[in-house]
């Protein structure tokens, strides 16, 4: 029983900063139409940052959250207005040109981090790094208990600025139909820089909140872009409460296969969940919900 | 058969190569270009003919290898054997997945792929017993010297371009585009489209796979994440097909050589010329150059993606005779 | 006529090429003496192949300043092999074909070294291997392949008289990363373990990276092993030992095995959790092999940082390179692997001579340590008359440490 409950806890915990992972890779997904295939290197270079922040500052990374997260949707909107945006009106062959970039992209920022930072392990270590909270034998890691209240709140701002905002009104009015949208006015092409910022500066929070538990190396990103689309497809394009949804399935699955399947089976199981989902429930949980 | 002079031509210069060239560390290099031919032309084939782009050729290239590896590690036949059941086993492997995943369009095709040769890469991982695991397979190579590779590799690289060539200008050629242009309009006319998505993704893998045996042959070593190997094979082949010309026959040949020619000279840092320079002038900035340079290969290739999508978006082959056409 | 003139842009291309090949280096008369070293010195590996290449350019400059061999300087010719078997052979393609070097050293992971012997052997280019560790590579009956460094099945021999002696453990856990040297490694360990009598309850492997390892711990924690083994790089195994932490899982002993557990970044990183825990070794700075400490002193004034047995491997290898090429008639490859044979060469890594045993040939045999983090420091424990400090155990619960 202590087993099934310890599992049950660390996947949800996990899940909640898969949750947070994913929610800007669903907006980009849901609003643009692409894969952002360099998601989890957007992450790293959000994760270098706190370490600088950390390392020559002494700058908390709860506090480096403010540097982070402005940063990043800084370069998100670069990378959108100078890269991704001019593509729409480069005449190709291709139509995944876009996520094409993306892969360069995601190279580029890896090995710039390599050149200035090397292959080297770097960490950070605070004083909650290895504190946990016991429920009798079950303990709660107060790291990831943090990010996941962080997830849920991100998600709720976000799904209220969606809604209520004129801003939020155009992102999804462009997900939904991007010519229309254009018809009434709106400038898709800043909408989509807007979006693009907004997914980086989400990433860049999974990745400063995860730094103190984790670790860092330029490589990093990879398995964390995988994980990504998988917790955005599970939770449906564009939808905020699926992507929470998404990450919390991811974080179970992994965790209940880890423990009653095999370690080795943990990256199967996301890859072989997101493969069935795609087949039976396109569009993921969102169908489900309706949110 | 004026069309045919050129190519026939260039062929001729490849035969005699090894002869003239008698270094065997560029008959090697030209070896992995011949490599990179035959799978550049199984990528343009279900990606830039087929418009259904592919991030997991290592999962076809991988199944060759170890077909390869498995028949001389596991029933002590010759690997050789490989390259006739390689292309078959990548086919087995492609017929399933094609079949479930060719419903699904676009980029999420591409992550299906992009999940297929993960899951390759931890299959071969941890089913020790039949792969051994990353502990990887070792077989002794047949022959010391690199010009019966070279010759193999070569017909490899021929089959590949000319079959490409022949289905191009069939009627299924005709078929593949029309997916790739327009998948509805296809589909409306009567063109099973998911029948030829299929056969597409089925001779890609088979051009694949084979080029995978070739790989286990000639470097008589191989393990989970060197052949299944995301940035190593399946994003290379994608810099091999656009680079050369996505949607033209020649074009993965041209991307081949270029990929190739442009990660040795990053790796050894311009055919050590740099450290020549370096030792003439003796100056601090050119050793730090050497180093970075040295060090910028994976760099080089993330701008190169950069730089020919955003102005070279139908590859070197392509913007060519595109720019020729507009004269 | 379009096909043609694209055939005449093509062979303008492969001109340049061709050129390239009339690049060849002239020979001098009075050449150093040219040694290939391969290492990995971009990519994932680099941290290590950096150690090793600075110890392989210290000793190289020592030996030269004293005269090199019979008068002729040494030179390295080191070649990145990015961590990749194929770009690793490409390079000792090069080695061997274009800068003519007489024999070659280095080899880092053991999946390169596997395919550089191949090469080796076919090309027959005596090979010194330094570090790649897999049994395998000196089981191939190879004799143009030699081994430095003992093979991965070796690295607990020190462990293994601890437990019989010490411990003596009922059941074992052993937990693995899915590397060769992890999957190779974890088999050798769980078959010794059986021959004891020692009952392997779990083995399982991990994909290098996870973040989360407590569902792999709470499962090991249900066990209720003795002894929990682990093949782990430095951080896999600082979260490993903060989460068994995390979770009070109190096993009789955690032992790593090598690799990451030695490393200052483990105890780091690992902070308090590091305290107590074992790993299995090859070489510490107080190893009795003359000139051990002043190796490392040299190295930590020269480089600024700490070096550990790579670079100790790295050290020995260039000093047995001198001795041969000092003992060997001429350079020809035959004369060379005649002097290989015959080496009887003590170096700080320990005594080094080449002998056949079990399936192995060409393989040079040490014995290995037993260390264990005490107060953050790491002090050898085992064999006894080696050791810096007594080994603590019974190690106390996590509450109590």
């Amino acid at each position: 029983m202590e087993v099934f409950v310890q599992t049950l806890v660390a996947g949800v915990l996990k899940g909640g900063l898969y949750a947070l992972i994913g929610i800007g890779m669903t907006l980009i997904m849901g609003v643009m139409g692409i894969i952002n295939l360099a998601h989890g290197q957007m992450m790293m270079v959000a994760m270098y940052l706190t370490y600088v922040l950390f390392h020559y500052l002494g700058i908390d990374p709860y506090m480096a959250l403010f540097v982070s997260m402005p940063s990043l949707f800084l370069l998100g909107m670069f990378i959108q207005r100078f890269l991704l945006n001019p593509l729409m009106k480069v005449e190709s062959i291709l139509p995944e040109n876009q996520v094409l970039m993306t892969v360069g992209i995601a190279m580029v920022l890896t090995e710039i981090a390599r050149f200035i930072f090397t292959s080297n392990y770097l960490s950070v270590q605070t004083s909650y790094s290895t504190k946990a909270w016991y429920v009798g034998e079950i303990s709660f890691s107060a790291a990831l208990c943090v990010a996941f209240a962080f997830a849920a709140l991100l998600s709720a701002g976000l799904f209220g600025f969606l809604v209520k905002t004129d801003l939020g009104r155009s992102i999804r009015a462009v997900s939904q139909d991007n010519e229309a949208a254009q018809l009434m006015g709106i400038d898709s092409e800043r909408i989509k820089i807007i979006t693009m910022g907004i997914g980086a500066a989400l990433v860049a929070a999974a990745g400063t909140l995860l730094l103190p538990i984790y670790y860092l190396f330029p490589d990093i990103g990879g398995p964390f872009t995988r994980k990504a689309f998988v917790i955005t497809i599970l939770g449906g394009l564009g939808s905020t409460v699926g992507a929470i949804f998404g990450g919390v399935t991811l974080g179970l699955a992994e965790a209940f296969g880890a423990t009653y399947i095999g370690m080795d089976y943990e990256d199967m199981v996301g890859l072989i969940i997101f493969i069935l989902v795609l087949l039976f429930l396109p569009g993921g949980f969102k169908r489900l919900t309706k949110v | 058969m004026k069309n045919h002079l050129g190519p026939l031509a260039f062929l001729l210069v490849l035969i005699a190569f090894p002869l003239a060239v008698r270094d065997p560390y560029y008959q090697h290099l030209m070896i992995l270009v011949l490599m990179w031919v035959a799978i550049g032309s199984g990528w343009n084939l279900i990606a830039g003919f087929t418009g259904q782009v592919s991030f997991g050729d290592a999962a076809f290239f991988g199944t060759g290898a170890y077909t390869a590896g498995l028949l001389a590690h596991k029933l002590g036949m010759s690997a050789w054997w490989g390259l006739g059941l390689g292309g078959i086993f990548a086919v087995i492997i492609a017929f399933p997945f094609g079949w479930i995943c060719f419903r699904l369009r676009g980029a999420y095709f591409a992550l299906a792929t992009l999940a297929l040769n993960e899951v390759m890469r931890h299959t071969a991982t941890i089913w020790e017993s039949l792969t051994e695991g990353m502990v990887g397979i070792l077989i002794m190579q047949t022959f010391v010297s690199k010009i019966p590779y070279y010759y193999i590799a070569l017909a490899i690289a021929v089959v590949s371009l000319i079959s490409v060539q022949v289905v191009m200008s069939s009627r299924w050629g005709y078929y593949f585009v029309s997916i790739r242009e327009d998948q509805d309009a296809a589909e409306s006319i009567g063109i099973d489209t998911h029948y030829y998505k299929m056969v597409s993704l089925c001779l890609a893998a088979y051009l694949t796979g084979l080029a995978g045996s070739l790989y286990m042959n000639y470097m008589g070593f191989i393990d989970p994440t060197i052949v299944f190997s995301l940035h190593d094979i399946s994003i290379m082949a994608i810099l091999v097909g656009i680079v050369g010309g996505v949607g033209t026959v020649y074009g993965p040949a041209v991307g081949a050589f270029i990929m190739v020619a442009v990660s040795e000279v990053f790796r050894t840092g311009g055919f050590g010329l740099l450290e020549k320079l370096t030792a003439a002038t003796g100056s601090p900035v050119m050793v730090l150059v050497t180093k970075y340079i040295k060090e910028a290969h994976v760099l080089t290739f993330g701008l190169l993606v950069i730089f020919v999508i955003l102005f070279l978006p139908n590859g070197v082959v392509g913007g060519w005779r595109k720019s020729r056409r507009s004269h | 006529m379009k096909r043609m003139r694209f055939g005449v842009v093509l062979v303008l291309v492969l001109v340049p090429a061709a050129a390239l090949v009339g690049l060849n280096p002239v020979q001098a008369a009075e050449e150093p003496i040219k040694v290939g070293v391969v290492l990995p010195l971009t990519g994932e590996q680099a941290k290590f192949g950096e150690i090793e290449k600075n110890s392989f350019l210290m000793g190289v400059e020592e030996i030269n300043k004293a005269g090199g061999v019979n008068g002729r300087p040494i030179k390295l010719i080191i070649e990145d092999d990015m961590g990749k078997a194929d770009v690793g052979r490409s390079a000792v393609e090069k080695l061997i074909s274009r800068d003519k070097v007489v024999m070659l050293t280095g080899g880092y992971s053991s999946s390169v070294t596997y395919a550089i012997c191949a090469v080796a052997q076919q090309r027959k280019t005596p090979f010194l291997v330094t570090t790649g560790s897999a049994d395998k590579i000196t089981e191939q009956g190879w004799e143009y392949v030699f081994r430095l460094n003992p093979p991965v099945s070796e690295y607990p021999k020190a462990l293994n008289a601890f437990l019989q002696e010490v411990v003596k453990p009922q059941t074992v856990a052993v937990l693995h990363e899915n590397t060769l040297f992890g999957q190779a490694g974890s088999q050798e360990f769980a078959k010794q373990c059986e021959e004891t009598g020692i009952k392997v309850i779990v083995k399982e492997g991990y994909e290098h990276g996870a973040v989360d390892f407590k569902p792999l711990l709470i499962k090991v924690k249900a066990a209720k092993p003795d002894l929990v083994y682990m093949i782990s790089y430095v951080m896999d195994a600082a979260l490993l030992m903060r989460q068994s932490k995390e979770l009070n899982f109190n096993p009789k002993l955690f032992v790593g095995g090598g690799a990451g557990f030695t490393l200052p970044e483990f105890v780091k990183n690992a902070g308090e959790a590091a305290e107590l825990v074992f790993s299995a070794t090859l070489w510490t700075p107080s190893v009795p092999y003359p000139g051990a400490q002043k190796y490392y002193d040299d190295y930590m004034k020269r480089y600024g940082s700490p070096t550990e047995y790579h670079g100790a491997e790295a050290y020995a290898s260039v000093y047995v390179v001198e001795d041969v090429l000092k003992r060997a008639k001429d350079l020809t490859p035959a004369s060379i692997r005649e002097a290989l044979l015959k080496t009887d060469k003590m170096t700080v890594f320990g005594p080094v001579k080449f002998t056949s045993y079990d399936k192995k040939t060409q393989q040079n045999s040490l014995p290995t340590y037993l260390v264990q983090w005490q107060k953050g420091q790491l002090e050898t424990v085992w064999p006894r008359n080696v050791a810096t400090k007594p080994y603590v155990y019974p190690v106390p619960a996590w509450s109590q440490r």
